[in-house]
């Protein structure tokens, strides 16, 4: 029985001194460790008491009771202080980690193609690069080797000079092969480049745009370049020599045009129509003139109204769409025809062409991997009457299309494998392309990261979510 | 951006490391920019703004493909006009939006046409308000205000106001504190040490710059002072940072930089 009682008092012991341990440890750590107990009591780790300033007590002899309680008060107080004063002195340390390099680094470090456009002049083709900020010119009948890593391009715009941004649309002048590039979200400005402009060359002439430029076409009967706008759902018309801080000719936006988050945009000069993709989401704004004009568009005309104008509570996520308008359209005039619905096979339709020799309108459907091919007339639900879509087509993700009348060749920038693929017009069903130019080795991860925003960490699965 | 989606990367991928899953396509609603996102690991759930389409769309954890969302809140009686960030207080059930010039807050399983709870907004409360974050632990509301009429009052540049958790109406901020001249992007908190963690984007439309850098700041207190921390920069590896999101168990920063179109993550175990 007293051996009994002996080991009930030395596991209380034993107990106590883990508790003391543990509070120790939470308190030089500021609660956020706890003393892990494996086995008997042993001693954890030792942490020297920081050097503190200041004045030190002085030392009070033990009988005097009435002092004992503010000397341990008084001690403790010294002790925190010496800990914050540590802390800090550690902190003020470690401060500066302005040379500190990522344990890890996400990115791909090939081009990833979102537009495209043919010189067949020149016979050269142009490819935008979304990932790495990118105009790289190949001749028109490169064609990268299975067994190559990739093609280099003959030549490349690119550098801070460029005012390169995730550019979308892309047109070539077809009387002089200049570059017509659209930066799409951070800039603001339309790029023009000579043709043989390489390496970080300035552009040659730019174009202040509104905000969320993404497809151009050019039509060069009359000398206008049309523009769409997916932050403000319009559609501008410039001169097509415009520069600076221009204004637009004319403004498409309203309810009733059917724009909705606008991407691609195609010309049909022979019938006088314009084609532009949508995604579907789209706000109204409000009726009347502009109330908060930036600073910098404040005296422009034909200026899309922005977000400052939206109508809340307005907001809409619409089925995916082209709407087919006059070239002449303006103010919120309703198309001429909208097709629209299942039997279309949109999802996400992006960039957009025309065969106006056969009355033909080329889609890249993003998430279908396909390319569909309509009647210019199509209305409504209507289905596509090709498709380009299949495993031996390479097509994944394409977001850029490009109709080469000359050569009778379609071509499609593939955002998510590092490659332009280009197919005979009369191509349908699962076809294998007749060339592909790749920028990157095959099979190499594409990641499809443009413009991370905001980062997240999902804790349950250790993953990190990254937003385009 | 030609295509929009969600990428979710292993914890440890690096370099060309492929995505483990992508959440795009028309059904999942989404557009681009995402200039906002949370997850939310208490219900297992992500929301992320639709600025184009005045909507905050949550997701199920794990959705991937073509997955819709499973809420969706838009409509008339939102008040919604350009959403562009978002936080989520999983342990109190709210959804919070800055709109600039006020804060609506929405019950975190509203769905459809709903009308926030309540709306933080008036004149004590100042314009501008573009980022936040919720800090369930010591019950505040971190509300980053760019170049709004507080901002200018107070010099220019970013600020941090702190609220209750809970303010509604027309009051004022507990707590004022300096941040980045030019915020890149959404914020993180980490509320056992009450720091914010932001980054300096470079000023003046520039596409790149050395001022670039990730900060840590203190909400204790009102304070004017520095960052407490930079870290990869000024000068340093960031070009054009952006947002900024906590792996707190593995004690590290993650944050993307626009110019680098990258993710970086940054081992500081010191600072958890």
């Amino acid at each position: 029985m007293a051996k009994m009682r002996w080991f009930v008092v030395l596991a209380l012991l034993g107990t106590a001194t883990q508790l003391v341990m543990s509070r120790e440890s939470g308190l030089v750590h500021g609660g956020a460790q706890q003393t892990r107990v494996i086995g008997s009591e042993r001693l954890v780790f030792v942490e020297p008491l920081p050097e503190a300033g200041g004045e030190i007590c002085e030392p009070v002899p033990a009988s005097r009771e009435a002092g004992r309680e503010e000397t341990l008060i008084a001690a403790l107080q010294q002790r925190q202080d010496a800990r914050v004063a540590s802390l800090e002195a550690r902190n003020a340390a470690s401060q500066d980690r302005s040379k500190m390099k990522p344990v890890r680094w996400i990115h791909d470090p090939y081009a990833a193609f979102s537009s495209v456009a043919v010189d067949p002049i020149n016979n050269e083709v142009v490819l935008t690069d979304e990932n790495l900020f990118q105009i790289m010119v190949y001749n028109r009948t490169a064609d990268t080797p299975r067994s190559a890593r990739l093609t280099e391009p003959k030549r490349i715009i690119a550098g801070l000079n460029t005012k390169i941004e995730f550019q979308c649309g892309l047109y070539i002048d077809p009387k002089n092969g200049n570059i017509y590039a659209v930066n799409n979200d951070t800039v603001d400005t339309l790029v023009i480049f000579d043709r043989t402009a390489k390496g970080n060359a300035p552009p040659t002439r730019e174009l202040h745009t509104p905000h969320g430029t993404f497809g151009i076409a050019v039509d060069e009967a009359t000398e206008e370049m049309f523009l769409t706008l997916q932050h403000d759902s319009a559609m501008v018309v410039f001169r097509k020599y415009a520069e600076k801080d221009e204004s637009p000719l004319r403004l498409l936006q309203g309810d009733a045009t059917g724009l909705a988050d606008p991407h691609g945009i195609a010309l049909d000069s022979k019938n006088g129509w314009v084609f532009i993709s949508n995604h579907g989401s789209v706000s109204s704004r409000t009726a009347g003139a502009d109330e908060r004009p930036s600073r910098r568009n404040a005296q422009k005309q034909n200026w899309p109204k922005g977000r400052a104008e939206a109508v809340p509570g307005s907001g809409r996520s619409l089925p995916p769409s082209i709407v087919v308008h006059s070239m002449k359209a303006q103010g919120n005039a309703s198309p001429l025809r909208v097709i629209q619905g299942p039997k279309t096979q949109f999802n996400w339709p992006t960039g957009v062409a025309i065969d106006e020799q056969r009355g033909e309108l080329y889609v890249a459907n993003d998430i279908g991997n396909s390319i569909l091919v309509f009647n210019v007339t199509d209305s409504g639900d209507a289905a596509p009457k090709r498709v380009i879509q299949g495993p031996k087509t390479n097509l994944r993700n394409p977001t850029g299309v490009w109709v080469d009348l000359k050569n009778n060749e379609i071509w499609a920038a593939n955002f998510m494998n590092h490659s332009a693929t280009v197919y005979p017009l009369s191509a349908s069903g699962d076809v294998a392309p007749l060339r592909i130019i790749r920028s990157g080795p095959l099979d190499e991860p594409s990641l499809g990261i443009g413009n991370p925003h905001p980062v997240a960490y999902d804790s349950k699965r250790e993953q990190i979510l990254v937003p385009n | 951006m030609a295509h929009p989606q969600i990428a979710a990367f292993a914890r440890l991928a690096d370099k060309n490391a492929k995505p483990v899953r992508k959440i795009e396509g028309q059904k999942t609603l989404l557009g681009r920019t995402m200039h906002g996102f949370t997850y939310d690991e208490i219900h297992d759930e992500f929301t992320v703004p639709q600025q184009f389409a005045q909507a905050i769309l949550t997701f199920a954890g794990g959705a991937e493909g073509e997955m819709p969302p499973l809420r969706v809140i838009q409509g008339s009686r939102t008040r919604l006009e350009g959403p562009d960030r978002v936080a989520v207080d999983a342990v109190n059930n709210e959804i919070f939006v800055p709109e600039g010039d006020k804060i609506l807050v929405y019950d975190r399983m509203g769905n459809g046409n709903v009308a926030p709870k309540r709306a933080l907004e008036g004149p004590d409360v100042g314009r501008g308000m573009d980022a936040l974050a919720i800090d369930p632990v010591n019950d505040l509301l971190i509300v980053g205000v760019g170049t709004g009429p507080i901002g200018d009052r107070e010099g220019g540049g970013t600020r941090f106001l702190i609220f209750d958790r809970t303010a509604s109406g027309n009051v004022k901020p507990k707590m004022t504190i300096r941040g980045p001249l030019a915020m890149g992007g959404p914020f993180a908190i980490y509320p056992p040490k009450k720091l914010i963690f932001a980054t300096n984007r470079p000023v003046n439309e520039v596409l790149a710059g050395d001022d670039s850098y990730l900060g840590v700041w203190s909400y204790e207190k009102s304070s004017s002072a520095p960052p407490l921390w930079t870290i990869g920069g000024p000068k340093g590896i960031f070009q054009m940072p952006r947002g900024v999101a906590l792996d707190v168990k593995n004690k590290s920063i993650i944050a993307s930089d626009k110019r680098l179109n990258s993710v970086l993550t940054f081992r500081v175990p010191e600072l958890f």
